[in-house]
C-alpha cells in the first residue's frame, strides 16, 4: 500500500510498488488525462508535474513517489491555476487554467492525444517564465525532459502560439 | 391535415400518423440502389444498425427548440472536419445559425447513416452530409409553404426562421408535435470502403449567398480534450474487463512453437491464451497483464525465418528480386506523343532513380480497442477507427458471423493517418478473440514495440524517370515508372495469426483496394509537354510470399496514399529539368502549365516566399566545407480538386550532412476555404509530417523483422525541427467546390526540400530520407 498526493487530494493505493504510476492514475484513480504513449519516457504523452516538474508518469513507480509530493495531472491544472491566483472558489468552479484556455483559443490539438504531455510542458515553461521566446520554447520542448514531447499530428506551430498566448493570460492575471 | 409535398428532387417526405412528444423531422435513409445484401427485407435500413427498421436512421434532425442533430458515419481523426467543415456545410444549407446544430454524432456503426472512412472527407465538395442537409432544407421550404400559404419561390429563411407574405414560422415551430420523414436516395455499400453515397442533385445553396462557410469556427472537442473531459478510446471500461497483451511473433513468419508457461505463483490472476500463432495473456490487473507477457515472451519459441531482404539491400531487392510481371502496367490517360523518339533526338537528358523508403504511420499511442463478444455472438467493438462499417465486416468475416452480429463504438483516439481505413489497425481483432475465449469483455492495448513492428507501413518505392529538354528549354519528353508493391492490406493481422478468415493478401486482381496494382495517383499538371509516359508497375508486399503466415512487410496507405509515392520523384524530377534547362523553377512550371489555378499557386508561393528567381544551382553552392549554405526548392501537387504548391528553403552544412529546413511556404487553391484556421492548423502540421518523412523517418529491417521499435529508433520531428511556416489560403469561390486533401500537406515538403539541397550544393539527392551519413556520400559522390 502506499500514499499519493494527486490534485491535492491524499489517495491510499493498493498496487506492487513497481507499479508505474501512470496505470496508478488512470485505472485505480480513474485519472485518464495522462495516455499511454510508450511506457519508454521517449514522448510525454503521459507527462504529469511532481512539484511543478513534468514527469513521465510511465517511468516512475509507485514505491519512488513519497505522499509530500504534489502530484498534478491534466484534471488538477484548472484548480493549480485558481489556486495559484487565490480565485474565489465560485470563480474557481469556471475557470480554465490559462493554458487549457491558449490551447482552445488558439486550436492547438489536432487529434489530442499528445497534448496532455504538452499542457503539462507548458505550465512547468510558464510558471517560472511566463514570458518565453520562441527558442526558450523549444528548448523546454525538446531538451528540458528526458526526451522531446513529441506530436505526431505536427501541431508545434500552434504550441508555440498556444503557449505565447497562455504566457500573456497569466501575466494579465486571466 | 396539411398536404405534404410527396416528392422534393428525388426525396420523399411522409408523415408518420402518430404524434410523438416535440416532434421531429428525421431525414432518413431510402433504399434506392442500396445493394441487395444491405437491404433489409422489413424496409429502408441496413442490418446491424440498431436504429428501428421504421424509423430509419436519420442524417439529420430538425427538433422543435430549433436545434439540429447530424449524424455521418465518418470518424474524427483529429482533422474535426465533422465538428467544423461539417457543421458549416449542413448550417449553410438549412440557412441556421453554425450553433443551432448541437449534436455530431459520428463514426459509430449502430447510430450513423453512411459508412465509408475518415479520408475524402469533403469528397469533391459533395458529402453526403451536404446533399442531406440540401434535401431537408427544400422539404422544410416545402412545409413551410404549406404553413404559410406562400409559394416556395417568395420564401426566405433567416437562422431558421422561414419569412414570406408578411408571415413567418421557425424550423422548430413547423416541425412541432409531427413526426415527419423524409426518405432520400442512396447508393453504394454499406461496408465498403466507400460506404454509401447520397443520390440526386437537390438545388445547393449558391456561393455567393454564404454566411457560414468560410469563417474560422472553432472544433467543439477542443474543450473537452483539454479540460480531460473527452471519453478517450483509452478510457472505455467495461465490467468485469481484463487487460489484454498479446506476445507477437519472434519474427514476420515465425509460427508457434511452444508457448511459455506462466507462472502463477508470480502472476496469481494472469491467463494465457494461444490460438494458433495467437499468444496472449489476460489479466484484471494491467501492470500484471504487461509483466506476466514479458516472462512468457521469454520462454515462447518461434519458428526462425529469414525472408526479408533486410533494408540495407532493399533498393536492389525491390528492383531485381520482386515479381513486376504479373501485375498489369498501369498507364495514365494523359499518355501521348512518342516519348522514345524525342528522347533519341534531344540534346539535353536526364535519367535518374528515385528512392523511398518504407515508413510508419506511427500514431502517438499504439494501436488499443476493447471488445465485448456475448455468448448469443453479439460482438461490440470500441475503438478509433477510420471505417467503422468496414471493420465491422471485417470483424464479422473472421468470427464467421455477419456484419449485424458486429457493433463498433468509436472513440477519440490518437491519429492514425491512414493505417486503420481497412480495420486492420491490430488490437480489434486480437480484442474480439480474446473476449470470446475468456467470455469477458478484454481490452487490447499494444506496447509501443508491437505498434512499431506488427503495425502496417507505408510503402518503399522507386520510380525511373527519362526526360529530355528541347533548345527552347521546354520539356520534349518525360516518361516515368513508378515501382511500388501493394499498399493495402487489410487483413486484420491477429486473424491471421490465429489461422481466421480475413480478406485476401495482396493479390493480382483487377478493380480490387487489395490488389498489387499500382495505379496512377498523381495527376500530370504539365500539360504542354508534347511527349509523355506514365507507368505504375505494381507487385506484392516484401516477403509476404516468402512468410508462411503471407504477413512480411504489410503496408496500407499513409497520408497522400500512392500519390506521395509518385509526386516525389516527378516534382524532384522536374526541379532537376529546370536546372538542366537553365531556368528558375517555379518559372519553369508556370511555362508548362496551363491552368490558371496552378499559376496562381506557384505566383502566390512565389511572391509569399520572397523566391529569388534564378537557376539551380544558386552562384553561392558548395558541396565541400564546414560553412553553411542555402537554397530553396519548389514542389507542386493536384490532389482532390485542390492545387498545392510549396517552397522549402533549407541550409546545409556539407561537412556534417545535417540539412535544417529554416521556411515552409504553402500556398492551397481549395477552390472555397470552408474554415480557414482549421485549414491552416491541418497545413502546418502536415508540413512537420512531410519535414519527418524527407530528413529522419525509415523504417529499419533486418532479413526477419522491423528493427526500429521505439522513438529512438524511429524518430519523428520534434519542435526542434520546426521550420517557420507559412501559409497562404487562395480562396477561390468561382470554382464552386469545397477541395479536399489537407492530407496532402504532407507530402509536398520532400520534393521541395530536395530541390533546395541542390540549389544550395550543386548535388542531386534522390532517395528519402535524407540522413546525414546518406547526404554525406552524396556530396562526396
Amino acid at each position: 500500500m502506499a500514499t499519493i498526493t494527486v490534485n491535492g487530494v491524499r489517495h491510499e493505493v493498493h498496487a506492487p510498488g513497481d507499479t508505474p504510476l501512470l496505470y496508478i492514475l488512470r485505472n485505480e484513480l480513474l485519472l485518464t488525462g495522462p495516455q499511454f504513449g510508450c511506457g519508454l519516457a521517449q514522448c510525454g504523452a503521459c507527462s504529469v508535474l511532481i512539484d511543478g516538474k513534468e514527469t513521465r508518469s510511465c517511468a516512475v513507480a509507485l514505491s519512488d513517489i513519497t505522499p509530500k509530493q504534489e502530484i498534478t495531472t491534466l484534471e488538477g491544472l484548472s484548480a493549480r491555476w485558481s489556486e495559484q491566483m487565490h480565485l474565489p472558489a465560485e470563480e474557481a468552479k469556471t475557470t480554465l487554467h490559462p493554458v487549457q484556455q491558449a490551447w482552445i483559443d488558439e486550436q492547438t490539438p489536432q487529434c489530442g492525444f499528445c497534448q496532455n504531455g504538452m499542457m503539462i510542458k507548458a505550465t512547468e515553461l510558464l510558471e517560472s517564465n511566463p514570458k518565453p521566446t520562441v527558442a526558450q520554447i523549444k528548448a523546454a520542448f525538446t531538451t528540458s525532459g528526458p526526451s522531446p514531447n513529441v506530436c505526431r499530428c505536427g501541431t508545434y506551430t500552434a504550441i508555440i502560439e498556444a503557449v505565447q498566448h497562455a504566457g500573456q493570460l497569466m501575466v494579465e492575471g486571466k | 391535415m396539411r398536404r405534404i409535398p410527396a416528392r422534393v428532387f428525388g426525396a420523399s417526405l411522409s408523415r408518420r400518423n402518430f404524434l410523438r412528444a416535440g416532434g421531429v423531422l428525421a431525414v432518413g435513409l431510402g433504399a434506392v440502389g442500396l445493394e441487395v445484401a444491405h437491404t433489409h427485407a422489413a424496409g429502408p435500413t441496413v442490418p446491424g444498425n440498431s436504429l428501428d427498421p421504421t424509423l430509419p436512421s436519420s442524417w439529420i434532425e430538425i427538433h422543435p427548440d430549433n436545434t439540429v442533430l447530424m449524424r455521418t458515419g465518418k470518424s474524427d481523426f483529429g482533422q474535426g472536419t465533422v465538428y467544423t467543415a461539417y457543421r458549416q456545410i449542413v448550417a449553410e444549407e438549412l440557412s441556421v445559425p453554425f450553433e443551432a446544430i448541437t449534436t455530431v454524432v459520428q463514426g459509430d456503426t449502430d447510430r450513423t447513416p453512411d459508412g465509408s472512412g475518415a479520408f475524402d472527407f469533403l469528397g469533391s465538395g459533395m458529402p453526403n452530409i451536404r446533399k442531406a442537409a440540401a434535401y431537408t432544407y427544400q422539404a422544410l421550404l416545402g412545409l413551410a409553404s404549406d404553413h404559410l400559404g406562400v409559394p416556395k419561390d417568395k420564401l426566405t429563411v433567416t437562422d431558421g426562421v422561414v419569412s414570406g407574405g408578411g408571415k413567418s414560422i421557425s424550423y422548430g415551430d413547423l416541425v412541432k408535435d409531427q413526426q415527419l420523414k423524409l426518405t432520400i436516395p442512396v447508393s453504394g455499400d454499406l461496408t465498403g470502403i466507400g460506404g454509401l453515397s447520397v443520390e440526386g442533385n437537390p438545388p445547393m445553396k449558391q456561393v455567393s449567398e454564404y454566411k457560414i462557410i468560410g469563417k474560422s469556427f472553432q472544433n467543439s472537442v477542443t474543450r473537452s480534450k483539454v479540460t480531460a473531459k473527452e471519453t478517450w478510446v483509452t478510457d472505455v471500461r467495461l465490467p468485469g474487463m481484463l487487460h489484454g497483451r498479446v506476445l507477437h511473433p519472434k519474427t514476420l513468419g515465425s509460427k508457434l512453437i511452444s508457448a511459455g508457461a506462466l507462472d502463477k505463483t508470480k502472476f496469481p490472476t494472469a491467463q494465457l491464451i494461444v490460438k494458433g500463432n495467437l499468444v496472449a495473456v489476460v489479466s484484471p490487473s494491467e501492470w500484471e497483464a504487461i509483466q506476466a507477457a514479458e516472462a512468457v515472451a521469454g520462454s515462447t519459441q518461434w519458428t526462425e525465418w529469414k525472408g526479408l531482404p533486410g533494408n540495407a539491400d532493399l533498393f536492389r531487392h525491390l528492383r531485381d528480386d520482386m515479381d513486376w510481371k504479373s501485375t498489369p502496367v498501369t498507364k495514365a490517360p494523359t499518355n501521348k506523343g512518342n516519348v522514345e523518339a524525342a528522347l533519341r533526338s534531344a540534346r539535353k537528358k536526364l535519367s535518374a532513380t528515385y528512392q523511398l523508403s518504407y515508413m510508419k504511420h506511427a500514431p502517438i499511442g499504439p494501436s488499443m480497442a476493447v471488445a465485448d463478444v456475448s455468448p448469443d455472438g453479439m460482438v461490440h467493438v470500441h475503438t478509433h477507427t477510420q471505417n467503422p462499417q468496414q471493420l465491422r465486416a471485417e470483424i464479422a468475416m473472421m468470427l464467421k458471423s455477419t456484419p449485424d452480429h458486429v457493433v463498433v463504438h468509436t472513440y477519440s483516439g490518437p491519429g492514425h493517418y491512414g493505417r486503420s481505413n481497412g480495420g486492420n489497425a491490430g488490437a480489434e481483432d486480437e480484442a474480439v478473440l480474446l473476449s470470446q475465449a475468456t467470455g469477458k469483455p478484454v481490452r487490447v492495448q499494444w506496447m509501443r514495440a508491437d505498434d512499431m513492428q506488427w503495425s502496417t507501413q507505408s510503402p518503399a518505392a522507386f520510380s525511373d524517370v527519362q526526360l529530355a529538354i528541347d533548345d527552347n528549354g521546354k520539356l520534349a519528353a518525360y516518361q516515368i515508372d513508378h515501382y511500388m508493391p501493394a499498399m493495402q492490406d487489410d487483413r486484420l493481422v491477429g486473424a491471421v495469426l490465429a489461422g481466421l478468415p480475413t480478406q485476401p493478401a495482396p493479390y493480382v486482381v483487377a478493380d480490387s483496394i487489395a490488389s498489387t496494382s499500382n495505379d496512377l495517383q498523381d495527376p500530370w499538371t504539365y500539360p504542354t509537354t508534347p511527349n509523355l509516359l506514365e507507368h505504375g508497375h505494381g507487385t506484392f508486399q516484401v516477403g509476404q510470399q516468402a512468410s508462411p503466415t503471407a504477413i512480411g512487410l504489410r503496408d496500407h496507405s499513409m497520408r497522400t496514399p500512392g500519390q506521395f509515392q509518385q509526386n516525389y520523384p516527378r516534382e524532384l524530377a522536374i526541379s532537376e529539368a529546370a536546372a538542366l534547362a537553365g531556368a528558375d523553377a517555379i518559372q519553369f512550371r508556370i511555362d508548362h502549365s496551363t491552368d490558371e489555378r496552378a499559376i496562381g499557386v506557384l505566383k502566390a508561393v512565389r511572391e509569399a516566399s520572397g523566391w529569388q528567381t534564378h537557376p539551380s544551382p544558386q552562384p553561392a553552392a558548395s558541396a565541400t566545407g564546414s560553412a553553411t549554405v542555402t537554397g530553396r526548392g519548389v514542389a507542386l501537387m493536384f490532389r482532390s480538386q485542390t492545387w498545392w504548391a510549396c517552397v522549402a528553403e533549407v541550409s546545409v552544412t556539407p561537412s556534417t550532412g545535417v540539412i535544417v529546413v529554416d521556411k515552409v511556404t504553402v500556398a492551397v487553391d481549395p477552390g472555397i476555404v470552408i474554415n480557414p484556421q482549421q485549414l491552416k492548423r491541418q497545413i502546418q502540421g502536415g508540413t512537420v509530417m512531410g519535414i519527418g518523412i524527407a530528413l529522419m523517418e525509415e523504417v529499419a529491417f533486418d532479413q526477419s523483422s522491423v528493427t526500429t521499435d521505439d522513438w529512438i529508433a524511429y524518430p519523428i520531428p520534434s519542435m526542434a525541427d520546426l521550420p517557420e511556416i507559412n501559409v497562404v489560403l487562395v480562396h477561390n469561390p468561382k470554382v464552386g467546390t469545397y477541395g479536399a486533401g489537407s492530407e496532402a500537406a504532407n507530402a509536398l515538403a520532400a520534393p521541395a526540400i530536395a530541390a533546395a539541397f541542390h540549389d544550395a550544393t550543386g548535388k542531386n539527392i534522390r532517395r528519402l530520407p535524407m540522413k546525414p551519413a546518406y547526404v554525406q556520400a552524396v556530396l562526396s559522390s
